[in-house]
């Protein structure tokens, strides 16, 4: 049961992710964009992480995606215009499919150490309690220079939209 | 002696001789603006007093110590340590460097106050200054130095300085291109004197001389390694020391002011690749190999400058195609094993060259000063427009004339008893064919140069106009003239050889450092009283030189200037003026013309242009072709980049797993 | 709750710069809208706090923040590194900015904050706050790079940067998030445990974890085949950035990468031999013959700072103290002769922003002597002639590639050394013997020129004092935890 859940959401999150970039129309790539997270969001709490499910549904698929589209319509793009295949597409298949295959290669099948991440077995590790004590002990640092990584990306911002000479 | 560095005495006056001229560069460097041009040059002469005193200290400190313990050191610090191999900045006096430092100091002591006058009223003079200190520095660094490192620190240093210099007056495209020719020429032979200092170290763990020549004592006579390494250091040597293959650059380092090139470019600079030699003794002794590489290049080198010399007529092309051939001389002497000679001739070529060079800057100065006020637009170096300045420069004319015995071997001046002493350790050696080769120079050398004394000096003056004629440059120039004349006649007198009744102090000052050298050699002391041979040589070496003087009489001064006057004058005696026209003639046929045509087509443009250049351009072009196709895949697309990021994880990853 | 485990002396330095930022944007704000000057020099106050900070602390703080950072000697070092560079594109920049109507003040806290990211991949002892300082240093960058609008190709090279850098980072997180799945934590110490402890260490999903960490890193580094990104953005962002980029993120790179790597180096074995070895062999050989022939001086620079990524390689692949320390010294004289490099071509550049010809330094010997002369040290530097830092440099990170067994690689490193002779060597060829071509005269700019006199006295100093600064590097090295 669990493994048909987690093939049914892969296959979705790994499709509608191929449709962001397939697609012509901006404003459905971005609704594709919000199918995946969903699915990724469904993931996770399948790991029994609700309270990041629920984070990334609000944050990326709700706040950001909306503002995504907000961005699309007040600047009123197009449909891409693009007829055949151009080369570079072409390469980026192949180079994906490669890409794909090396680091499937890569995975080797060992078994995994009893502490290993994907294998342990926190009780509430993604609960809201849980997520909030290591935000605010082990995880305190990171935490705050995420902060300034925020301030150099508004910072970045203003200057991008700075009137242009 | 076997273990110089360990007993070597301590002192600590050595820092002082560097650091003499390195403040005056210092002073005049921060001070360029405000410095008044006078002001900097004898701020930059003293300071070279300062380093030419504390040499003569030490010198007189080397010689109360024992004569087998005289050497003294100083460590100023670790300069860095990896491993077990580590470097100091550390100075080391011993007979060879103490004979370097005076030499250098001494004779940079003149130049220096003769650059005051010669760069009087030039807009860069203080800059000149600031450079020629700072080439003091690095040279006194360079001979001072106890290992091959620092060595090599003073080696890059002069060189700076002398491209630097080179460029000082640049004007024109030519002279760029010539700069960038000794650049590029100097690197090669720096690029082979790295490599020798790589190899030195991996095979001795050590590039501190003493350490170093203790390590390869024990090394096998004839060892490949120590082949290889006395090879590459000797093409470093090549490039510094403008020898075969690498000497082009030297004619055409003469585009810089004349004092540098007395300096520069004849006394001290090109000397060092002949100190390294000389320095390396022991490794070069122990690799047979190498020391005939040196003796041929060397004798080479001295006969196929001295042909260019013959049909030069830039007063300072001659000179430098002379230094390019004297400086073969000493590299014979090394080859031959006798260091001690071709240190000896280091030292009085450095007396007579530079007096040479400031007198050709005199003549040049004279004339340029001449040529401004007459208003003639002219060459002032090129000698079919002097002649006849013995009258208005007789102090210049009077010092070259003695720079230019002693140059050519005449009995009794400097220039005869080390040239001797070379030829006949050649001769001594069993080298007969260098030896001959080293004869024939010998003639060669007297004629060319006073073929330059008779066109510049005598005669009559090509460029007359009106009353006017150039003048007689300042005190300040014509008395280290004078200074280096005396030099240049007694400097010789510490080195006359046993068979002339004196005592050869020079070889035996120098004994303790090329002594180990010249055992393995073989040749330690091998002909030392060869009595009547070696007079016999003497003498023969004497007369080819006093032949070449004499043909240089007959065809630059008994040839009528103007011979229509001489044949409507005397009449009867036309023909006889005719025939002897018609030898020079023949002279200009079966001589000059063949020897221009060798050395102007073949060996200039065939070998300096189509090899010596073809190879410098060749590699650079090579290098840059790479360069092209490598750049192509530059594209400026992002998805190209992005695809080859793709095909690196690809194949990292590939890597790790498989 | 246990506040010691809450060490502020462990990351003091960013700290103060974190603050730092914070200052400079309310100094610019309140000081009007035309003067930029009180921000410029806020920001100058602001480096030389942190650098007082870094010294007063140089190795005093131990692994705090429950193992996320160490405020040891290795961080110091680097800090001290990140703070000379930033204090002097910060000192050097105004005149260039003002030249192009970009003085903003948000260039100071962009260098400030970048220069607070580097201190965190310096400091870091786990995977995430490296990252994270990573992230932070380059958002600053990719803003800086296109920090004028005006110029297309300044744009261009932000875009250029900013994609192929989340493209690196994507492989980066990738990494991390392997090396999570395999061991549990994303603490370098537990890291390099399992690493000595695996039989093979590439098991599981660790292989493909330690590739990616490898790749995300070498971008920054801008080794090949991931470099080529930075002739383009160094070549188009505003130059006195590509100064600041080319100088400091790599050297923050490094510091990461040895934090990262130097521990469990003995126990990657073969295939990471064998991948370095490439990399370095293929960078340097790379970075100096695409240098040989470029026109612009921007542009070899660029090629230049890829070919000594790849000498620098050689000291992570030796792997031992002598290599760690080795590129500690390295970076620290390589970053004062780029930025000293960088610098004096913008203040010689005599044709506008879109050219950066070579021939700008016609005739500098002989119109700016001093100059001339400091631009001269930074090429012989880079070429690595004693007695300059540059050699030093080499001559360690070489030493410790042979005494490691990587001779050959070490041959071709001399080799590509030689080869760069070529190009380095042009521009002072230019400066000393070309043509004068009529340009326009250099201007005289006090703080600027300060700013370049300071890069080449580094850069002779280092070279004079080379051992003592290499023990310096060596406490660093060994104060890791």
């Amino acid at each position: 049961m669990e493994a048909f859940f987690f093939l049914l959401l892969a296959v979705v999150s790994i499709f509608s992710g191929l449709m962001v970039i397939l697609q012509k129309s901006p404003v459905a790539s971005v609704l594709f964009l919000v199918l995946t997270l969903v699915c990724v969001a469904a993931l996770f709490v399948m790991l029994s992480a609700p309270f990041i499910a629920a984070i990334q549904v609000i944050i990326y698929a709700g706040a950001i995606m909306v503002l995504f589209l907000f961005v699309l319509m007040l600047l009123n793009l197009q449909r891409f215009t693009e007829g055949a295949w151009s080369r570079f597409q072409i390469t980026g298949v192949v180079v994906a499919a490669v890409l794909a295959v090396v680091t499937a290669l890569l995975l080797r099948a060992v078994p995994l150490p009893a502490d290993s991440g994907f294998l342990r077995e926190t009780p509430g590790l993604g609960s809201v309690e849980a997520v909030g004590l290591s935000l605010f002990t082990e995880y305190l640092l990171p935490f705050e220079i995420a902060s300034f990584l925020l301030l150099a990306g508004i910072i970045g911002a203003v200057i991008l939209s700075r009137r242009r000479p | 002696m076997e273990h110089e560095a360990a007993t070597a005495a301590h002192s600590s006056l050595l820092w002082l001789i560097p650091a003499f001229p390195f403040l005056g560069m210092l002073i005049n460097g921060l001070m360029r603006r405000r410095m008044p041009e006078k002001a900097a040059g004898i701020l930059a002469s003293a300071a070279m007093l300062g380093a030419f005193l504390v040499s003569l200290l030490v010198f007189l400190d080397l010689r109360a110590l024992p004569h087998h313990g005289r050497a003294l050191t100083q460590t100023i610090y670790t300069w860095f340590a990896v491993g077990d191999f580590h470097v100091d900045v550390s100075f080391l006096a011993d007979p060879l460097s103490a004979v370097m430092i005076l030499v250098v100091s001494g004779v940079g002591f003149l130049i220096h106050v003769y650059s005051i006058g010669y760069m009087k009223g030039d807009p860069g003079a203080v800059r000149y200054f600031t450079y020629l200190n700072l080439f003091a520095f690095f040279m006194l660094t360079l001979v001072l130095a106890d290992n091959y490192l620092l060595m090599f620190v003073g080696w890059e240093g002069v060189g700076l300085c002398s491209y630097l210099l080179i460029g000082f007056w640049y004007t024109d495209y030519e002279k760029a291109l010539a700069g960038n020719k000794a650049f590029i020429v100097n690197r090669i032979g720096d690029f082979g004197f790295i490599l020798g200092i790589l190899l030195m170290f991996a095979t001795f763990g050590s590039v501190e001389y003493g350490t170093v020549f203790d390590r390869a004592a024990g090394f096998p006579y004839g060892s490949a390694v120590i082949t290889a390494i006395t090879l590459l250091l000797f093409l470093g040597a090549t490039g510094k020391s403008a020898q075969l293959p690498l000497y082009v650059w030297l004619p055409d380092a003469m585009a810089g002011p004349t004092p540098v090139s007395a300096l520069i470019h004849a006394a001290t600079m090109v000397t060092a690749g002949v100190y390294m030699v000389a320095r390396s003794n022991l490794l070069y002794s122990l690799a047979p190999v190498s020391l005939t590489v040196v003796a041929a290049v060397g004798a080479f080198t001295a006969l196929f400058a001295a042909t260019i010399g013959l049909t030069q007529f830039d007063i300072k092309k001659v000179l430098a195609y002379s230094t390019v051939s004297q400086l073969g001389y000493m590299f014979l002497g090394c080859g031959v094993a006798a260091f001690g000679a071709g240190i000896f001739h280091l030292m009085t070529h450095a007396f007579f060259k530079a007096l040479l060079f400031l007198g050709s800057g005199s003549v040049i100065h004279a004339m340029d000063h001449y040529f401004h006020h007459a208003g003639i637009k002219s060459n002032a170096q090129d000698m079919r427009y002097m002649g006849g300045l013995r009258k208005h420069l007789p102090s210049t004319y009077w010092t070259m004339l003695v720079g230019c015995l002693a140059i050519a071997g005449i009995p009794g001046l400097s220039g005869f008893f080390s040239k001797d002493e070379i030829l006949w350790k050649t001769f001594a050696s069993g080298n007969y064919g260098l030896w001959i080769i080293a004869v024939i120079t010998s003639g060669l050398t007297a004629f060319y140069m006073f073929r330059l004394l008779y066109m510049t000096f005598h005669g009559d003056f090509r460029s007359a106009k009106g009353h006017d004629h150039p003048h007689e440059s300042p005190r300040v120039m014509t008395v280290p003239l004078m200074i280096l004349a005396g030099l240049s006649v007694v400097g010789g007198w510490v080195g006359i050889p046993h068979v002339l009744g004196g005592g050869n102090q020079f070889e035996m000052w120098l004994e303790p450092v090329f002594e180990r050298g010249q055992e393995i050699a073989a040749l330690a002391h091998a002909g030392e009283h060869g009595g009547a041979t070696e007079l016999l040589t003497m003498l023969f070496v004497t007369l080819v030189g006093l032949s070449g003087i004499g043909l240089a009489y007959l065809f630059y001064l008994r040839q009528p200037k103007l011979p229509e006057k001489v044949a409507a004058g005397a009449g009867p005696l036309y023909g006889l003026v005719y025939n002897k026209y018609y030898v020079d003639e023949i002279y200009d046929a079966g001589v000059v013309q063949p020897l221009k045509a060798t050395s102007n087509h073949f060996l200039w443009r065939f070998f300096d242009v189509k090899i010596v250049d073809g190879l410098v351009n060749g590699t650079a072009r090579v290098m840059t072709e790479f360069g092209t196709g490598v750049r192509k895949i530059q594209t400026g697309q992002v998805q190209n980049y992005a695809l080859a990021f793709a095909v690196g994880v690809v194949v990292i990853i590939l890597a790790f797993v498989l | 709750m246990d506040l010691s485990r809450f060490n502020l002396i462990t990351i003091a330095t960013p700290l103060v710069l974190g603050a730092g930022v914070l200052l400079v944007m309310l100094v610019d704000l309140l000081s009007g809208r035309a003067n930029r000057r009180p921000a410029q020099l806020a920001a100058l106050a602001v480096v030389l706090a942190a650098a007082a900070v870094c010294l007063a602390t140089w190795n005093t703080g131990g692994v705090s923040f429950f193992g996320q950072v160490s405020g040891d000697g290795f961080a110091s070092f680097f800090n001290l590194i990140f703070l000379a560079v930033a204090f002097l594109v910060i000192l050097a920049g105004p005149a260039y900015l003002e030249r192009n109507a970009i003085h903003f003040g948000e260039y100071y806290s962009l260098v400030l904050v970048s220069v607070m990211g580097m201190a965190f991949m310096a400091a870091g002892t786990n995977l995430l706050v490296i990252f994270l300082g990573l992230e932070t240093m380059s958002l600053a960058l990719y803003v800086l790079a296109g920090f004028n609008p005006a110029r297309q190709s300044s744009n261009e090279a932000s875009l250029k940067y900013l994609l192929l850098g989340s493209f690196a980072t994507g492989f980066l997180v990738f990494g991390i998030a392997l090396v999570y799945g395999q061991i549990g934590s994303t603490d370098l110490a537990r890291f390099s445990a399992y690493l000595a402890g695996a039989g093979d260490p590439f098991a599981g999903y660790m292989g493909a974890g330690v590739a990616l960490l490898l790749i995300g890193l070498t971008f920054k580094m801008a080794v090949v085949p991931f470099h080529f990104w930075s002739p383009d953005v160094y070549d188009g962002a505003p130059t006195v950035v590509s100064a600041f980029m080319s100088a400091a993120p790599k050297a923050a790179a490094f510091a990461a990468a040895l934090r990262i790597f130097y521990a469990p180096a003995e126990s990657l074995g073969l295939p990471w031999e064998r991948i370095l070895w490439i990399l370095a062999a293929l960078t340097m050989t790379v970075g100096n013959l695409s240098a040989l022939n470029q026109a612009s001086i921007k542009r070899m620079l660029a090629y230049s700072s890829v070919a000594h990524a790849g000498y620098l390689l050689l000291g992570i692949l030796a792997g031992n103290e002598l290599g760690a320390a080795g590129i500690l010294f390295y970076l620290a004289s390589y970053v004062f002769m780029n930025v000293g490099a960088f610098t004096v071509a913008w203040m010689v550049n005599r044709r506008g922003e879109g050219r950066y010809d070579l021939g700008d330094f016609a005739q500098l010997g002989f119109r700016r002597p001093l100059l001339a002369a400091m631009m001269s040290v930074f090429m012989l530097g880079l070429i690595g002639i004693p007695p300059l830092a540059g050699f030093f440099g080499k001559l360690y990170v070489f030493t410790a590639a042979v005494q490691a067994g990587y001779v050959w690689l070490v041959v071709i490193a001399v080799l590509n050394s030689a080869v760069s002779v070529f190009y380095y060597l042009r521009v002072m060829v230019i400066m000393y013997m070309r043509e004068n071509e009529a340009l326009k005269d250099v201007d005289r700019i006090p703080a600027t020129f300060a700013a370049v006199a300071a890069c080449a006295l580094m850069v002779i100093l280092l070279g004079l004092i080379p051992g003592s600064v290499l023990d310096v590097a060596r406490a660093a090295v060994a104060s890791m935890p």
